[in-house]
């Protein structure tokens, strides 16, 4: 209400503050409860609770909303944590009108939707005859804090299946809220600057919001607490829409964080690794019981030939090598391994008590280094091996290929067919096959026939199905045979030269670029943030055009699909105290959010943290998303629709 | 000459407490309260006078039936007579919002939302209507009610009410004597609580459990919680009043009354004293065992406030409350303390005397709190011409102090004279600062708008700059309800004096407009609303329904689409509801997802009415996919091939499908030939395993009944990829 406002923004409160407010929510409900937690937002909810702290709260047991909750464990008090789709709902009061009529129990029914309250799911509990008899919160949660500089939204499929595949606007709606509420908080974005038709329908909503929360005092008492932004934390906010760059998520990351998702996958902040990486005498290292979040209650592999281990910032070596090129991970777990040896080598050196002491305190965080040394170095040489194989060299250095110059399809296809014999996996090829018609504008319409007619045989004629939605999603098609009229093709080529997309001599050791994250490939999505933040990066062609935003780039940006927009927000005028404030705070750094609509990957991660390096002396960066993506993803969008149990056959 | 503040000043043990006569009741007919039941609304807000029916009552002629529930200002000014022809009245109270709840003996809940007979109305429960309703305990935003069979239904809130049963109180409960609830905001476990007295203990109960408190004082006949919620006040049966910490576990006083007779209410004067009051004496008791006692003529009603008590007599309103510390130390004969000696200053200013020198210099060192301590007492004083002395004490001493924050004072300066202007007896609003404080200022003008006092709300939303629109809005829901020139005169006086307002809602005029049954000024109205998704839900209801989707997906919040298409789909046949929505891309998204997850069938017919066959047989392919039966399967691999060949456009995917259904028949044949299993796998796994069990000629045969290229037949047969034949 001050008006005084925090100058940097702080994921660590952030999650204090979803962690609080969920927790009054729950206390709302008195007494041991059982909760009833829809699949999809268990990886928010464990990014900011442990089930421990859930059972100090009185949750008893959880259980999935596909199962139901089981009659003879569950509690009295049911909560039901759904996101608020139409089809949770109608599980959520089948369910509800199961117990009701079945039990004897005096149930006590809430549900806890998320992201807010909503008229279309009271509707569905109207008609379905339980709005009675349940209580209907909202758990209004918008960013969750993955990393220091890193906020998700955590949607399904990073919000990418519903925007593309199936044409919704919850995914831009929500981006629009979460956004919306950050603006709240720090201040409003005083610059929305972006590149994509959704990410155009996002600005709009987002201006549209802050005009009626500025109005409509009497609608919600909420907007009473917007902040008054006249010293906005914020510089401005970059939208950048996955489609307008889908080439990137295609391609093999190199980054070590990007090759351990590649190869292991990364799902919230974790991975599965085999088991054999952990030596037996390495008990504390976290197995499932080591970070107690929602999703390992439930073990998912009950052999145990996987183990999870949590990657995230609070492992410092982790930290240092993630966002590295791969090539230069192997040296610098030696060098580390050296100095760590070093360490060790002190206690020869302490001769008297107080220097013995001190090394002894010293030795719990030099024996957790020790055992994160031995993990990455496991890690690194376990994808050392799979990157090595044929078969990754291969589609890599197609992959390689089809970015850096485009020409001479034909021998890239011979390659791709190979591959394709030989049966490597599908997500393998197809993302070969979708970087190709996306580089070159498509395929001409035998070989699409030929390649179709090679997955079929080789992998299964359900596939239809995956091609037929891998077209829908712009990625695999004909050329000149663009679906929607709108859709303009992507005029790689151009680009490639104007945006500076190909660095040949790219320096992996002590790297000046971002195209080091794909030795050699500058990530387009990268070059448009660069583009508005960063331009002398993009060579002195575009350097010296020296306008602010898009200014000098409009033709350029033709030859990405989406629109451009550049909106100025003004701060309110109600605010006159704080003016004074603002003066004195010129100096401090302000914030460039750059908001990912659809997904990010984790080498674009790694090279805005790049960038942020580079810019540290004017300005801090955000990275904001709906999620955390890669090509395989993108790919299960597209596969998904293919039932798994085709081989249910007789006998 | 205006009173000295001490005028009034009663000592308690040793704090002082004041009464002060706030307004003269201008009741219109001679009210003789004792018929009725009193009840104010908190924060100095309304009194409700509703019929006693238990007592009997002078007749009045025919009118004085139609008297049920009378509102009334504090200041006795009728504000609204609301007609009642329901049953008897069980419980009467009001919330923070001073919405007036009444609940009928049946369990019928009433809450009226304006002063002016405009309600909303939920049941209690089967249980409720079967036992009937008792009594109730209010608090500022829900109730418990206590039914015939001794068992209590809470409502925590009223926007959703939600009634709920509280726990059975332990069986062998022979008769409850009287009872208190505690409000989440006064408990530790932030439900509510209820605390019974009966035969000789307390018992509290919640929605869980009842626990015995196991006292042996009882029988307790009043139970009052004190506004903190940390204090119990128990009148037992037989005259005595108990202190006690509200876990139970601290006694604190103990006060005879010498009186059997019952009191008609014990009630907190903030979280200092006991008041008891009985039919014309009102009994303080402090907490050391000492009492006040003040003397009536006639009925009177206490209306606990969180700092103090109101009471209402025939003649007049009072407030009670205890004269803070910075007060007493101001006025108090013979006070040295600062704040008084710059006070004094004033005064001598005034007569242009350098003792005003003199008295600042004696009290320099603690200056700071003397301007501090005037600010806080001006705002205790209700007489404008003591707040302004000693706003004028702060001024002089900030004036002489180097360094002091204004912000205090200008605030204090604005709030006294908002509460001022709505204390004056036409508005009659008996509100004190720390009640202002608790209240906020936006439902203070909230209670401006209850009173239809649009003129000083707009004026003081201005002067404490909240925002105006809201007043607009009200006055002009006002306007719809009450005038009776033609539509179109209506909303044009509406919108030009809402013009100038930036961006100001009218969904709400509009919805009044249509309540009333102006469905054309509703219509007008809607037009001039900015927000496409406020139009929402009254389109509907006006069977507006396509222009309500169109401003829904304008809107882009998917809940809206969904809520929309919902209401929708339920009202019209399916063919007529695709229709709807065929030529709005987002709007047909929403309903391809509401079909997919409805299942196949609705997503056919839903492809079928927009005619994609494409997506048609891929449903359908799709659906063959999941059967168990390889027969069935086949049949609907055809079945969508089918209308698949019907379009033009993707004949490949036709093809493969029947390559598919093809590839069923063999793997079928070969199943059946080798007594190995064939189906589910690929082409090339197939081949593979022919030639592992030694059938190459069957291999050979798949490879051109299928068309495998030849690369890919020899890396199947051979295990190696053939080597590129340079050209």
């Amino acid at each position: 209400m001050s008006g005084i406002l925090p100058t940097t923004i702080n994921p660590k409160s952030l999650k204090a503050d979803a962690l609080a407010s969920f927790l009054t929510l729950l206390e709302s409900v008195r007494g041991k409860k059982s909760l009833i937690l829809d699949r999809t937002l268990s990886a928010p909810l464990s990014h900011i609770a442990r089930f421990s702290v859930l059972q100090e709260h009185g949750v008893d047991n959880i259980f999935w909303l596909d199962d139901g909750p089981q009659r003879d464990t569950a509690q009295r008090n049911i909560i039901y944590l759904i996101r608020g789709d139409i089809k949770n709902a109608q599980a959520a009061s089948a369910q509800i009108k199961k117990l009701l009529q079945t039990s004897e129990v005096e149930f006590d029914f809430n549900v806890f939707l998320y992201p807010r309250k909503m008229l279309s799911i009271e509707k569905v509990f109207e008609e379905e005859g339980v709005l009675g008899d349940v209580t209907i919160s909202e758990w209004n949660l918008g960013f969750i804090p993955l990393e220091e500089d890193l906020l998700s939204i955590e949607l399904p499929e990073a919000g990418y299946k519903g925007m593309y595949l199936h044409g919704l606007p919850t995914t831009v709606n929500f981006s629009a809220i979460a956004l919306n509420a950050l603006q709240k908080q720090y201040g409003i974005y005083p610059r929305i600057i972006g590149k994509g038709a959704q990410a155009k329908k996002l600005c709009d909503q987002l201006i549209r919001m802050r005009a009626e929360a500025q109005s409509s005092s009497s609608a919600d008492s909420a907007a009473t607490e917007w902040a008054k932004g006249e010293t906005s934390a914020f510089d401005q906010l970059v939208v950048i829409e996955r489609q307008t760059d889908m080439v990137t998520p295609l391609m093999t990351q190199l980054t070590y964080e990007g090759l351990i998702d590649e190869v292991f996958g990364i799902k919230n902040s974790q991975a599965e690794v085999p088991s054999t990486l952990f030596t037996a005498s390495n008990p504390k290292l976290p197995a499932n019981g080591g970070a107690p979040s929602i999703v390992s209650t439930t073990p998912i592999n009950e052999q145990r030939k996987t183990r999870k281990v949590v990657l995230d910032g609070h492992d410092t070596l982790y930290a240092s090598l993630r966002d590295l090129n791969f090539a230069v991970v192997g040296t610098t777990l030696n060098k580390f391994a050296r100095k760590l040896n070093e360490d060790y080598e002190e206690r020869h050196q302490a001769k008297t008590v107080s220097q013995i002491k001190d090394f002894v305190s010293k030795l719990g965080g030099l024996q957790a280094e020790h055992q994160s040394l031995r993990l990455h170095t496991n890690l690194a040489e376990e994808i050392m091996n799979r990157t090595q194989t044929e078969f990754f060299n291969r589609a890599l250095e197609v992959q390689q290929n089809m970015v850096a110059s485009g020409l001479d399809t034909s021998t890239l296809n011979q390659t791709i067919e190979e591959l394709i014999v030989r049966g490597v996996s599908l997500d393998i090829v197809l993302r070969l096959l979708a970087i190709e018609c996306l580089t070159s504008g498509g395929m001409k319409e035998k070989e699409l026939a030929n390649f179709k007619r090679l997955i079929f045989l080789q992998y299964g004629y359900e596939h239809i199905l995956t091609l037929n939605a891998l077209t829908k999603l712009d990625l695999i098609f004909q050329r000149g045979s663009k679906t929607s009229a709108n859709a303009t093709t992507l005029q790689f080529s151009s680009l490639r030269k104007n945006m500076r997309l190909i660095v040949d001599d790219v320096n992996e050791q002590a790297p000046d670029d971002v195209a080091y994250v794909y030795s050699g490939y500058a990530p387009l999505s990268i070059r448009l943030v660069q583009y508005v933040i960063q331009k002398r990066a993009l060579g002195t062609k575009i350097s010296t055009l020296g306008g602010s935003g898009w200014r000098g780039a409009e033709d350029i940006l033709r030859g990405i699909p989406g629109d451009v927009f550049d909106q100025v927000q003004k701060p309110d005028e109600k605010s006159i105290k704080t003016k004074v404030l603002q003066a004195a705070r010129k100096e401090v750094k302000r914030t460039v959010a750059v908001f990912f609509l659809g997904g990010i990957t984790f080498t674009e991660i790694a090279a805005l943290r790049f960038i942020a390096r580079q810019e540290s002396e004017r300005r801090k960066i955000l990275i904001l998303t709906t999620g955390i993506i890669d090509g395989r993803d993108i790919m299960k969008t597209a596969m998904d629709i293919t039932p798994s149990g085709v081989s249910v056959s007789a006998e | 000459m205006v009173p000295n503040p001490t005028t009034g000043w009663e000592r308690l043990q040793d704090v002082f407490y004041r009464k002060r006569a706030e307004y003269s009741m201008m009741w219109i007919d001679d009210v003789d309260l004792s018929e009725f039941i009193v009840v104010g609304a908190p924060y100095g807000g309304a009194i409700a006078l509703v019929r006693d029916t238990s007592r009997p009552m002078a007749y009045r002629g025919p009118e004085g039936r139609q008297k049920m529930i009378l509102i009334y200002s504090n200041s006795g000014q009728l504000i609204s007579n609301i007609p009642w022809d329901k049953g008897t009245i069980r419980g009467v109270g009001w919330t923070d919002e001073e919405q007036l709840l009444i609940v009928i003996e049946d369990g019928t809940v009433r809450v009226y939302n304006d002063f002016y007979g405009g309600f909303t109305q939920f049941s209690l429960g089967k249980e409720a209507e079967d036992h009937t309703v008792s009594d109730c305990k209010f608090w500022g935003s829900g109730f418990v009610a206590r039914l015939g069979n001794g068992r209590f239904v809470s409502v925590a809130r009223l926007d959703e009410p939600r009634p709920r049963m509280l726990a059975d109180l332990s069986t062998t409960a022979l008769e409850i004597h009287g009872w208190a609830l505690m409000s989440p905001l006064q408990t530790l476990s932030r439900h509510i609580e209820v605390l019974v007295g009966f035969n000789k203990t307390v018992s509290v109960i919640d929605s869980i459990e009842s626990q015995d408190r196991m006292l042996e004082e009882g029988p307790f006949s009043h139970i009052a919680v004190s506004p903190n919620g940390a204090l119990l006040a128990l009148y037992t049966t037989y005259g005595k009043v108990y202190v006690i910490s509200s876990d139970f576990q601290k006694k604190y006083s103990e006060y005879d009354t010498g009186t059997l007779d019952s009191p008609l209410q014990v009630v907190w004067c903030a979280n200092d004293s006991v008041a008891v009051a009985w039919e014309s004496e009102i009994r303080l008791v402090g907490p050391g065992g000492g009492s006040l006692s003040f003397y009536y003529e006639s009925r009177i009603a206490l209306i606990p406030e969180p700092d103090g008590i109101r009471i209402v007599s025939a003649e007049r309103c009072e407030f009670l409350t205890r004269v803070p510390e910075v007060v007493v130390d101001m006025f108090r004969i013979g006070s040295t303390a600062p704040s008084a000696i710059l006070l004094d200053a004033v005064e001598q200013l005034e007569f242009k005397s350098p003792k005003a020198d003199d008295n600042i210099q004696l009290i320099r060192s603690s200056l700071t709190e003397a301007v501090d301590s005037c600010i806080k007492a001006a705002s205790y004083e209700p007489e404008p011409y003591w707040q302004k002395r000693l706003l004028k004490a702060a001024l002089l001493g900030k004036s002489v102090l180097e360094l002091y924050s204004s912000d205090e004072y200008v605030e204090m300066c604005e709030i006294l004279r908002v509460l001022n202007a709505v204390r004056y007896y036409e508005a009659g609003i008996l509100i004190s600062y720390e009640q202002f404080i608790r209240l906020t200022p936006e439902r203070l003008i909230d209670r401006l708008l209850n009173r239809q006092r649009f003129l000083l709300a707009l004026r003081l939303s201005s002067y404490l700059r909240l925002p105006v629109d809201k007043v607009y809005v009200r006055w002009a829901c006002n306007k719809v309800k009450s005038s009776t020139d033609d539509d179109a005169a209506i909303c044009k006086t509406i919108v030009n004096r809402l013009k100038p307002i930036p961006s100001v809602s009218y969904d709400e005029i509009a919805r009044t407009a249509y309540d009333e049954g102006r469905t054309k000024l509703a219509t007008l109205l809607l037009n001039h609303e900015p927000r496409a998704g406020r139009q929402v839900p009254l389109l509907l209801d006006m069977e507006e329904d396509e222009i309500a989707l169109v401003k829904a997906v304008e809107s882009g919040d998917p809940d809206l689409i969904y809520y929309v298409l919902l209401h929708l789909k339920g009202k019209y046949s399916l063919a007529q509801f695709f229709r709807l929505v065929n030529d709005k891309p987002v709007a047909s998204a929403v309903v391809e997802q509401l079909a997919r997850d409805d299942g196949p069938e609705l997503l056919k017919d839903f492809y079928y009415q927009d005619d994609r066959r494409a997506d048609s047989a891929l449903v359908i392919y799709r659906e063959s996919l999941l059967l168990d039966d390889i027969q069935d399967r086949e049949d609907k691999i055809k079945l969508g091939m089918k209308i698949f060949q019907d379009s033009k456009d993707s004949y490949s995917d036709a093809k493969a499908m029947e390559e598919h259904a093809k590839l069923y028949d063999w793997q079928v044949t070969f199943e059946k030939d080798y007594k190995q299993m064939f189906i589910g796998l690929t082409v090339a796994e197939t081949i593979k395993k022919l030639f592992k069990i030694g059938q190459s000629s069957k291999a050979s045969k798949m490879k051109s009944e299928f068309k495998v290229p030849e690369k890919m037949f020899v890396f199947l047969k051979e295990g190696t990829y053939p080597v590129a034949k340079k050209s």
